[in-house]
């Protein structure tokens, strides 16, 4: 008799646990999933944030190349002012055969493999075999010049190296220099010193349009992150 | 992989320019203008004369041309050819539409954020241009 009530004991204690297994085997899904859910939120947020700040760059570089424009503008007509109508025409421009000296490097984005985003960098006055694709390439050298890097002991060295790197950045230069003169003498020998200045600020405005080419690209990039996320969630 | 396409990568892409003459002088300043050998320019200069089929010609050449990375638009001349450049999609050439001297840059005609503007407010793009 006593045997008999010790079975059905253990046959409820064994379907109990059987229960209690079965529940926390649910309870570790639904934490699986509240998981996975919290993982996907971040990413949207993080999407959602790079989709932000790439529109606000975009506009703040919008606004930077409208005021590099006007300032172009400006000198542009105090040097046509200067030198007169005719001297600063479109009339006076070269149309023999001459390649851009400034151009763009355009690369695909590294990332990821299947991605659509491409990088544009500028290359200003890079005729004649001296491409300066980089703004530090020339400042690099004039860095290490710094008196504070001196140390006794490689002191001779330091300064042959960096007086070699200070020639080429000064090579550099003198090309650069030369190949605006060049650009400037369509419009004559002795020009006004606003058309240099004009043409500094749209060298300047060019840069700007490079930083507004990548981004333009990254707010798109960032766009179809964010709608694709929105598409599937209405779907 | 051979369906996807690939950007082209370029070491020395030209930017194109259809813009007033001010900006074209400017930016031929900076050594942006090429002359091939058959006399082509990268470049368009719109005055009062230009007409909107020379716009549309110059802008579907500077678009299909391989050796052209950006392509440089003053924004009132892209609103005469609004269509064309609104229904452009290809990664590279960019178009990218700048502020002129007497038309000021004027966000609601950008194309980007035409684009992106609908994830702002309820109404579509096609709705708020109407």
């Amino acid at each position: 008799m006593e045997v008999e009530q010790e079975k059905p004991s253990l046959e409820n204690v064994q379907a109990r646990q059987q229960e209690k297994q079965r529940e926390g085997e649910v309870v570790i899904v639904e934490e699986e999933e509240e998981q996975q859910q919290q993982v996907e939120e971040g990413e949207e947020n993080a999407n959602v944030l790079q989709f932000m700040d790439s529109m606000d760059a975009y506009l703040t570089l919008i606004h930077s190349l409208s005021s590099t424009l006007r300032q172009g503008w400006l000198e542009l007509a105090s040097a046509r002012h200067s030198m007169g109508a005719s001297r600063v025409n479109t009339v006076l421009l070269d149309h023999k055969f001459h390649p851009a000296a400034t151009t763009l490097l355009v690369t695909q984005d590294e990332g990821k493999v299947d991605s659509m985003k491409q990088h544009f960098t500028l290359c200003k006055w890079a005729s004649s075999g001296n491409e300066k694709c980089s703004l530090g390439e020339a400042k690099s050298g004039q860095d290490k010049l710094h008196p504070q890097l001196r140390h006794r002991a490689s002191s001779q060295l330091y300064e042959e190296k960096t007086s070699s790197e200070y020639k080429a950045s000064h090579e550099v230069d003198d090309q650069v220099q030369k190949e605006r003169s060049k650009s400037l003498s369509v419009f004559g020998t002795l020009v006004s010193p606003k058309l240099r200045a004009a043409q500094l600020s749209f060298e300047t405005a060019l840069e700007t349009l490079v930083e507004i080419a990548n981004t333009r690209s990254a707010v798109l990039c960032a766009f179809d992150k964010v709608n694709k996320k929105l598409g599937g969630s209405k779907g | 992989m051979a369906s996807r396409a690939q950007i082209p990568t370029s070491n020395s892409a030209l930017i194109a320019m259809i813009a007033d003459e001010d900006t074209v002088v400017g930016f031929l300043l900076a050594g942006v203008g090429n002359v091939d050998l058959r006399r082509k320019t990268n470049y368009l200069i719109v005055d009062s004369k230009t007409t909107v089929k020379q716009i549309e010609d110059a802008f579907k050449e500077f678009t299909a041309r391989e050796d052209i990375a950006v392509v440089l638009i003053s924004q009132y001349v892209a609103n005469m050819i609004r269509f064309l450049v609104d229904s452009y999609n290809k990664p590279v050439p960019a178009i990218l539409e700048i502020p002129s001297k007497d038309h000021p840059y004027d966000p609601a005609h950008d194309s980007v954020l035409s684009r992106v503007k609908y994830l702002f407010s309820a109404e579509s793009v096609a709705s708020g241009r109407r």
